[in-house]
């Protein structure tokens, strides 16, 4: 039925009869996809995203897969050995890594002290951060608002810049080198204070505390007081409250801080290699560490595969966790009241504990990094022992390093690389991010949304150091269109970059989400193409997301070791792999001084950031 | 000044989705001010979005001017950054990254036009829109009216061939309304645009427009000036779509014969109606009449009767409420009809306020 005739006609208007034969003309195919191109040629979302796809498809999924085909194919270093032609399926690899004689040492022994500093860091960082999770979400703590920074500090700063510290305090005669503090003031720290499960543990529990404190600090301010009242009301003891009500309620963020720690202690590299290696205390990370150095590629893509898949699996609980969590906020959050408690008489144990905590987990360790770049005999305070010449001085006595950092080549150029290296990744990270933002926003298939932003989040599944594994698999040799990358600085950009992408990506979909399409039809009702839109106007009101965008990874790019440990050569030294390298030579005022130039550019930076505003620290967060 | 022609569009959203627009064919004059009226979500910003260029239809042509801009079969379509016409969304889309003098002047900006040329222009455009003291301000420093008359600036530097605007009064107070109505008008006369205009407000179009299309459920209803709407709706939808208070409908469907029905039979013998075709019956409660007559004037008018239930003072007309054996009946009435509740009054109907509705309920010409 055509409502046609049903139609009025007016002078000033005539409609047109559509005869039947119209609407039934065959339309050639040919005219139509042309009608399609046409119309998409004026938009070229569809072809960015596609690009993206291509792009990060090479930058991000073929490294992994390669990393996994690595694990299970024939190396040229192996043909003898498997007796079998380069590139066949094998099981070698992973029968040596897991099932041979040394897979004791290559495997389950790392697998089991990982699980170990993992549990314990987990345990202490709960015991630390809880409390004053709750100190500073729900009661009159004094000097909250400073302790609410102050208490994050570690997490700023690069996990394993507190290992060194450890060392500094702590080490003996096991490495060589100056001595540790406790050895200058006369007392000699066993070896398993001073190395080993115990220390690893306890930094690495010091460093993820932030995320017990801003985790259960947030659930706990969202959740309702009027809940704990009615349930008191009725005749609960607080402690029954405490267990069956704030508990459950309170379970998912405590497990997702649990699964979040977790999946870092596995990627995390610094902090056991520094403080483990000299007992020969080897986790997953410094397991792989030492079979990509002795260039054992099918044995190192196995190890890396499974840290991808313990990564990936804790993750996936974590975000399943989130949901779940999500959803008790939503219903907390329904005129939540949150009360403050009065702290009282107990003001000042409270305060007391949380100023301990601080003076612990960064207050000492900064001191101690610190005050060492300026003390010829670590630990000594004799006036005549303080010296500037590890930072300026010229003709010292030592081997290598005669003569302070900041007059050493080599620190400037470790600075230098880091300043252009993690910074034109992060400006790509961000630009990229941005731009995967506006694809999966508006690109008109959601397939193709769906796989850019899957593809854009897979190395936050993958650790540090496995990414970086992945990284030789594909670039040690050519891939066209690039020639073999390794010991050029172009594989630390892009591993960067890509590292980065999971952060600038979301935060690109979360602002191009809140943009809307208007302002950009409006551009293109007035007569701007596309590229004249992208610069004049979706860049621009962009501009805060952006700099946050490059900021936050150019922050955690700085900090970071276990990416690129293994992707680092002499001559693309970054500050992080050059302290590393100081630390091996034993150079430990060098060392320090290199790493306090660190912590004061990543404090600054993430201060920076804060200010800037829109990002904050728990944003930071899910990048690593 | 461009004459609009759609011919047989079709847009569905999706590649599989029902079709938001089914078959859409109608033309627009050049200088005509159109509305586009119809109940929510019946395709209107669809359609002006077609117009723009910012939606592509399935299927279908457009034709400016006779030339068509978008040709489904011959694989055309000129993108919206070419076709000179001007958009006000909804929400304003002000670009809040720059000055109000910059929103304005960004499109001339991109035609390169001349410096001391585009600043005349804006200022010109600014200054007759009341809005060239807040220049240097952003959007966010303005209120909504501002905002929209920012937006009204933006479109009308360019000078655009169409003007189109999708419910551009609806978040502003009535006073602000008024006095964009009237700008509207003022534009509309003076440079003589193209302006389609849609809005679901029937009385925002019947005030602006000098042509109505009503539209339903993606499908054309009625096109036709304000007065061709109200006074001969072509359907039961239009009809009950516009006015103020909704139409009296009487069915006289087989099974319904109720006292109403009676008195539509009565009316139509007494004009001299064929009842045969007609199978509803719609009539304005501000047409309908009311009194006390006789008994012999009610015959002479054929007038029915029932009892007050309500009588509301609207300022100026009053809402009678009458309850005819259980049916419910209203009535406008333009002096104080000194009812009340409880009262008898009659109810009469004049020819020509008389609308009559086939089966398939479109209107039956008298
Ligand atoms: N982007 C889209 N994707 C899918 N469906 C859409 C989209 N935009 C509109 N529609 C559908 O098309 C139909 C017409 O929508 P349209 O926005 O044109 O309505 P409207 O007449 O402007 O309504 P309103 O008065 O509420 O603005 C609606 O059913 C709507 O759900
Ligand atoms: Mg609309």
């Amino acid at each position: 039925m055509r409502k046609d005739k049903n139609i009025n006609r007016s002078d000033a208007m005539t409609l047109q009869t559509d005869s039947s034969e119209d609407t039934q003309r065959p339309q050639p195919a040919t005219k139509r996809l042309s009608y399609l191109l046409r119309v998409n040629s004026a938009d070229p979302t569809l072809m960015l995203a596609l690009l993206l796809l291509v792009v990060f498809g090479y930058l991000i999924l073929a490294p992994v897969v390669l990393l996994l085909i690595d694990a299970v194919t024939v190396h040229f270093a192996d043909i003898a050995r498997t007796k079998q032609d380069l590139g066949d399926l094998t099981f070698y690899y992973l029968n040596r890594v897991l099932v041979s004689p040394i897979s004791r040492d290559l495997f389950w022994w790392p697998l089991a002290h990982t699980a170990i500093i993992s549990v314990a860091a987990i345990v202490i960082s709960f015991l630390v951060g809880a409390p004053i999770g709750w100190l500073l979400s729900r009661t009159d703590l004094i000097g909250k608002k400073w302790f609410s920074t102050a208490l994050l500090l570690p997490y700023m700063l690069p996990s394993w810049t507190f290992a060194l510290a450890w060392l500094t305090l702590f080490k003996n005669r096991t490495t060589g080198g100056q001595p540790g503090w406790m050895e200058t003031f006369g007392f000699n720290p066993p070896d398993w204070l001073a190395y080993g499960a115990l220390p690893i543990s306890l930094i690495l529990a010091l460093h993820y505390a932030p995320f017990v404190i801003l985790l259960f600090g947030n659930a706990l301010k969202q959740f309702d007081t009027q809940l704990e009242d009615s349930a008191r009301s009725l005749g609960a003891s607080p402690a029954t409250v405490a267990r069956r009500i704030i508990l459950p309620l309170m379970m998912p963020s405590l497990v997702s801080a649990a699964t979040l720690i977790f999946a870092k202690c596995l990627g995390d590299f610094g902090v056991a290699y520094v403080l483990g290696a000299p007992v020969g205390f080897d986790v997953l990370a410094t397991s792989l560490f030492r079979a990509i150095s002795t260039s054992q590629a099918g044995a190192s893509a196995v190890l890396a595969g499974v840290i991808v898949l313990l990564g990936t699996i804790s993750i996936i609980i974590d975000m399943r966790l989130l949901k779940e969590a999500k959803r008790f906020v939503t219903i907390g959050s329904k005129g939540a009241m949150v009360r403050q408690t009065p702290l009282g008489k107990w003001q000042a144990p409270a305060f007391a504990w949380a100023l301990l905590v601080f003076i612990i987990s960064a207050g000492i360790p900064l001191l101690a990094l610190t005050l060492t770049t300026v003390m010829r005999v670590p630990g000594s305070f004799s006036l005549d022992n303080f010296t500037l010449d590890y930072w300026i001085g010229t003709d010292l006595g030592t081997t290598a390093l005669r003569q302070g950092i900041l007059l050493t080549g080599e620190f400037w150029l470790a600075l230098w690389n880091t300043v252009w290296m993690v910074g034109l990744a992060a400006i790509g990270a961000g630009v990229l991010g941005l731009l995967v933002g506006y694809a999966v926003v508006r690109s008109p298939f959601a397939s193709v949304s769906v796989a850019l932003r899957q593809i854009t989040f897979l190395p936050y599944l993958v650790p540090g150091i496995a990414f970086a594994a992945a990284y030789l698999s594909m670039f040690a040799v050519a891939r066209p269109p690039l020639p073999a990358l390794y010991g050029t600085p172009i594989i630390l950009v892009l591993a960067i970059l890509a590292d980065q992408m999971p952060f600038a990506s979301r935060a690109g979909i979360s602002s191009m989400m809140q943009l809307g399409r208007e302002p950009e039809e409006a551009g293109q009702i007035v007569g701007a193409g596309w590229f004249r839109r992208m610069r004049s106007i979706v860049l621009p009101i962009q501009r805060n997301a952006l700099v946050s965008a490059i900021l936050l990874p150019f922050i955690s790019g700085i900090k970071g070791l276990s990416l690129v440990v293994v992707l680092a050569v002499p001559g693309t030294d970054l500050l992080t792999t050059y302290a590393i390298r100081l630390v091996d030579y034993g150079y430990s005022q060098a060392a320090n001084a290199v790493v306090v130039m660190l912590c004061v550019v990543a404090f600054t930076g993430t201060m920076l950031v804060q200010k800037i505003g829109k990002a904050n620290l728990s944003d930071g967060m899910g990048s690593k | 000044m461009s004459s609009i022609t759609l011919e047989n569009i079709r847009k569905s959203y999706g590649r599989s989705g029902p079709a938001a627009i089914a078959n859409l064919s109608m033309e627009i004059g050049a200088s005509e001010f159109l509305c586009l009226l119809g109940p929510s979500g019946c395709g209107k910003t669809t359609t002006l979005r077609m117009i723009a260029g910012l939606e592509h239809p399935t299927d279908g042509r457009i034709l400016v001017d006779g030339k068509p801009i978008v040709s489904v079969a011959d694989g055309i379509f000129t993108v919206p950054e070419k076709r000179n016409m001007g958009l006000v969304f909804q929400n304003y889309a002000l670009w809040p990254h720059m000055t109000i003098r910059d929103n304005v002047a960004f499109g001339l900006t991109l035609r390169k036009t001349p410096d001391a040329e585009r600043d005349a222009i804006v200022n010109q455009v600014m200054t007759k829109l009341g809005i060239a003291k807040y220049a240097d301000r952003y959007p966010a420093q303005l209120s909504g009216g501002q905002q929209q008359r920012v937006a009204l600036a933006r479109m009308l530097a360019l000078k655009p061939s169409v003007i189109l605007l999708d419910e551009p009064l609806s978040n502003l107070d009535a006073k602000l309304r008024l006095e964009m109505r009237a700008e509207l008008k003022r534009i509309h006369a003076e440079a003589g645009s193209t302006i389609v205009f849609v809005t679901h407000d029937q009385w925002e179009a019947m005030t602006l427009a000098t042509t109505i299309a009503v539209m339903s459920e993606g499908e054309l209803q009625q096109v036709g000036t304000p007065d061709d709407i109200y006074e001969r709706p072509a359907n039961r939808f239009v009809a009950e779509f516009v006015g103020s208070l909704p139409i009296n409908i009487i069915n006289r469907g087989a099974v319904e014969t109720g006292p109403l029905v009676a008195w539509l039979d009565q009316v139509l013998t007494h004009f001299d109606i064929d009842a045969a075709p007609v199978a509803s019956a719609g009539i304005r409660p501000e047409a309908t009449r009311l009194g006390r007559l006789s008994e012999d004037e009610a015959a002479r008018c054929a007038a029915g009767y029932g009892s007050v239930v309500d009588v509301v003072p609207t300022g100026g007309s009053w809402i009678v409420e009458i309850d005819v054996q259980r049916t419910r009946f209203f009535a406008i009435a333009t002096e104080n009809p000194r009812l009340s509740a409880g009262d008898t009054t009659h109810f009469w109907v004049e020819r020509q306020h008389l609308h009559l509705f086939d089966r398939e309920k479109q209107r039956i010409a008298l």
